[in-house]
């Protein structure tokens, strides 16, 4: 920071101090040993249900596909509980994670016992004792939906195109093959069916992403265990560098119908994980989603939501902790999740602290969000190492357009809804 | 035997207390003052349960002669005017005293006060004697005055200045109107039944009775006469507040009753419809001033004032069921209202505001104070009359034996009762719903001990909802006794 700020001269931007630090290399997170504490442990919660999301997306989108009654598509076979995760175990193609490819034992672990006493799926599910998927959908969902308005990629542009359109109505008439009521419904309503085609290659996209980001938290959970992450620039760049290895990762929906697989967004047409998948996720999830339902009304009418989707700031870097602990909104479900598999530290560290076990929920859901604020970091730097300059460069414009790509960046936390002010603050919990 | 030792048992605590050794925690001393108040509540309990259904008339008499040059006796009694009472100051003290939080400063005297009070209400309710009454009446004053002064917020100077000065005449007016009543009816002392007002002239019965409408209506308080309450009930603890709106306040409306009603019969009919008047404008101002409050503690005490004007135009209607409908009312009022206060001095506990700009989500399940807010909007439905809770019954009972009398004044009352829900839905709305604010909402955890209390009244408040004749069935024979001695008044204005 000392160095960039010999060669220009400080920011006057609102959050001055934090560019500073990013153009030191850091991260937005202050970097405090209680705040790499409490984002490792959380990458580790995060990451246990994450390897059921990503198995559950890939199987909606493979094998559930079109079922019109899909009361059993949170029921993840064994099939997919035993799929190699490509950045995992022996076998994968890049080995991320020291650990098993399949999924991992904690998760095994309580798909069997749950929180409550060892019973059949059903009883678990009913019971919600289980992994609660509505999160990924909700995530997916936000994806699709700001997918048309983003910009960004060729993915969502593809899914208009006549080959995609081919592709689906090749993979519709052979999944409902002897259904002549589907089929008839389908000759009425191409469009819909076709609609929600794309739904479910998104549940594919957003699978193939969150099938890397799983291992990447279990190695950083371990990497801290072993005591090899110093601060918080630490983590965040070891994200960074994941980001890079894997950016090239294809994101593609294939469905598997009577064995037979149906390309429906192959492999080759070269959508990528970064562009594709990790940036549109950064965007929709973590900057806009939507409101959550059930916590506060919003009147349109009244301008309380705003006019253009990408005004939309409803992601986790604003979201309010509070309706978070309310209805059974998605946000909510997976801090539920997450409360499943802490690390005993992060435990003992919500012990000390407002009112301990009672309101762990709304307080890991603030380490969460500090932990996004990392990964988002992360991401903002690894843009600006793809788009700008090394922050090491020593020609000062080069260094001026990093720091306007930075302030242009901060500036989307100008409104008050944004909690990079609260995550400063080591008391916000 | 038993009257003397509800009387005496919490003065013995006072000794106990005063002389327990140093150093002594703060907990011992509340556990001390728990045992003594425990045990006259017991004692209530066993009344309650000895009490002769089929007698109007007072029951276990202690009598003994003390200083009869001045005709004053040692004369204890209760009937289903008092007993009622005496229970729900056993009650709301044993509430008390839990209600003020972990931290006490100078204990020692907070607890000896508490016990002083519900000594000298148990003594004013069980008095047989005018003079023995205002003994314990006055001496009210002064822990009240010591407990606003010392333990109150930030105006307490100003606030139990205020209420000294306003009941300090209160008692005074009392004091001329007994004097009066004895010496004008040649009576041989103070005692209850030596009293005879029969023989005494229209004019001086008009007199003494405005004496004792104004004396006692400073206690109730009555507009115009309540501007003391606001600044008492806001500046005092939550335990104190408890102690005045529900118990201290009744010894108005039951001073009311039993002397102005029971001694001046033929000379209410003359007061009625004033008292009506009044009382319907008490409960109007009450209601409308509620509504505009931010302070929750202060839009609970004006609301405490409209209560309190549904017991006047109950006495003032006086028929069976009126003045059934009073004295319930006097009870259900006290439960209800210890409710809030003890709620509210949750809130502002762990929240450090009282402020309804300032405090939301309060129902928040994980950050907020869930159960807390529950039990407000209980208490809230309890006083806004909604059925099933004993505020109901009270209320309702008033205005059916009300209206018959004074129809108009039991409609604005009715419609007033409306007003009630109004500002509850506010303040319900306002600190229960919406959201909670990120960078304030670290409040601290309710402690059992500090929901025991809430649980107790809520129950009860419950229950007497559902189950009225437990509340009903003492009072009835001793105001079905009081009217029949009215009842041709009472068709008189009727007929008018």
């Amino acid at each position: 920071m000392t160095q960039t700020l010999t060669k220009i001269s400080p920011s006057n931007h609102e959050f001055a101090d934090i560019i500073h630090r990013l153009e030191a290399g850091g991260s937005m997170l202050p970097d405090t040993p209680e705040n790499l504490m409490q984002i490792i442990g959380i990458y580790k919660a995060y990451a246990v249900p994450m390897d059921f999301y990503w198995r559950d997306l890939l199987y909606i989108a493979e094998k559930v596909f079109l079922n019109p009654l899909p009361f059993f598509k949170y029921f993840l076979p064994q099939e997919y509980l035993d799929l190699k995760n490509h950045y995992a175990g022996d076998t994968a193609d890049l080995r991320v994670w020291r650990g098993c490819a399949e999924a991992h034992p904690e998760l095994i672990n309580f798909i069997e016992k749950g929180e409550t006493i060892k019973g059949s799926k059903l009883f678990h599910h009913l019971w919600h004792d289980r992994i609660n998927m509505e999160f990924a959908e909700a995530c997916m969902r936000a994806m699709y939906w700001h997918g048309r308005d983003m910009g960004m990629g060729k993915f969502d542009s593809y899914l208009d195109s006549d080959e995609y359109k081919h592709n689906a109505d090749v993979a519709i008439k052979a999944y409902f093959k002897g259904n002549p009521a589907m089929l008839g419904l389908y000759k009425l309503f191409p469009e819909m069916f076709l609609e929600q085609v794309r739904q479910l290659s998104y549940y594919s996209n957003l699978g193939l992403f969150w099938e890397v980001m799983c291992p990447v938290f279990y190695e950083m959970s371990d990497i801290y265990d072993e005591g090899g992450f110093k601060d918080v620039s630490d983590a965040m760049n070891f994200l960074v560098n994941g980001i890079f290895a894997i950016a090239g990762r294809p994101i593609y929906h294939h469905v598997y119908i009577d064995g037979k697989c149906y390309e429906i967004i192959s492999k080759s047409k070269g959508f990528t994980w970064l562009y594709e998948a990790a940036l549109p996720y950064v965007e929709a999830v973590f900057y806009r989603t939507s409101p959550f339902r059930g916590t506060k009304s919003y009147n349109a009418q009244a301008k309380q939501v705003p006019e253009h989707q990408k005004d939309f700031h409803y992601g986790i870097l604003y979201a309010d902790v509070f309706p978070v602990g309310s209805a059974g909104i998605p946000p909510t479900l997976l801090m539920d999740d997450m409360l499943h598999f802490l690390p005993d530290y992060l435990k003992e560290y919500y012990q000390k602290n407002c009112r301990g076990e009672d309101d762990q929920l709304i307080q890991l859901g603030i380490t969460f969000q500090r932990s996004m604020y990392n990964v988002t970091s992360a991401v903002i730097q690894a843009l600006r190492t793809a788009l700008l300059y090394p922050l090491d460069d020593e020609n000062p414009k080069h260094l001026m357009k990093n720091r306007q790509f930075f302030e242009a960046q901060m500036d989307r936390f100008k409104r008050p809804e944004a909690r990079l002010k609260d995550i400063q603050n080591p008391d916000y919990r | 035997m038993t009257l003397s030792l509800i009387l005496w048992l919490p003065l013995i605590g006072v000794l106990i207390i005063g002389f327990f050794p140093n150093p002594v925690k703060t907990n011992t001393l509340r556990n001390i003052t728990t045992l003594f108040i425990f045990i006259t509540l017991c004692l209530s309990i066993y009344l309650l349960t000895q009490f002769n259904l089929g007698i109007s008339k007072i029951q276990f008499t202690e009598y003994l002669t003390w200083i009869p040059q001045i005709g004053l006796n040692y004369s204890l009694g209760v009937d289903g005017l008092s007993l009622p009472l005496i229970f729900l100051n056993g009650l709301l003290t044993l509430i008390a005293i839990y209600s003020i939080g972990e931290k006490v400063e100078r204990p020692r005297l907070y607890y000896a006060l508490m016990l002083l009070i519900n000594s000298g209400i148990s003594g004013a309710l069980m008095a047989d004697n005018l003079l023995f009454f205002l003994i314990f009446y006055e001496l009210e004053l002064i822990p009240f005055y010591l407990m606003i002064a010392i333990w109150g917020g930030e105006k307490k100077g100003y606030a139990s200045i205020k209420f000294l000065l306003y009941t300090a005449v209160s008692g005074l007016l009392v004091l001329a109107a007994f004097l009066g009543i004895t010496w004008f009816s040649g009576s041989a002392s103070f005692d209850y039944a030596d009293i005879n007002t029969m023989a005494l002239s229209a004019n001086t019965k008009f007199i003494l009775l405005t004496l004792l409408l104004i004396g006692f209506g400073i206690k109730i308080p009555l507009v115009p006469l309540h501007t003391w309450l606001p600044d008492s009930y806001v500046e005092a603890s939550p335990a104190t507040t408890i102690l005045l709106g529900g118990i201290l306040a009744k010894l108005g409306t039951y001073g009311l009753i039993r002397f102005g009603l029971q001694l001046f019969p033929d000379t209410w009919k003359l007061v009625a419809p004033g008292l009506a008047l009044i009382g319907t404008i008490t409960v109007l101002y009450g209601a409308l001033v509620a509504i505009a409050q931010r302070d929750i503690k202060r839009m609970i005490a004006y609301s405490s004032i409209g209560h309190m004007g549904y017991i006047l135009v109950a006495c003032a209607a006086a028929t069976e069921l009126s003045l059934l409908g009073a004295v319930a009312q006097m009870v259900s009022h006290g439960l209800i209202l210890a409710l809030l206060f003890h709620l509210v001095g949750i809130i502002e506990r762990k929240t450090g505001t009282r402020d309804l700009d300032q405090l939301n989500g309060l129902m928040n399940p994980i950050r907020g104070l869930p159960l807390t807010s529950a039990l407000l909007i209980g208490a809230g439905m309890a006083s806004a009359g909604i059925p099933g809770l004993v505020g109901f019954i009270s209320e309702f009972i008033i205005f059916q034996g009300s209206f018959i009398i004074f129809p108009i004044a039991t409609l604005i009352c009715i419609i007033a009762s409306g007003l009630t829900a109004v500002y509850f839905v506010i303040l319900l709305n306002r600190t229960c719903f919406g959201k909670l604010n990120n960078k304030l909402a670290y409040y601290p955890q309710v402690l059992l001990l500090e929901k025991i209390p809430a649980f107790v009244l809520a129950t009860l408040i419950l229950f007497l909802g559902i189950q009225p004749q437990y509340l009903t069935r003492w009072i009835e024979p001793t105001t079905d006794h009081l009217i029949a001695t009215l009842t041709p008044i009472n068709v008189e204005i009727a007929q008018k």
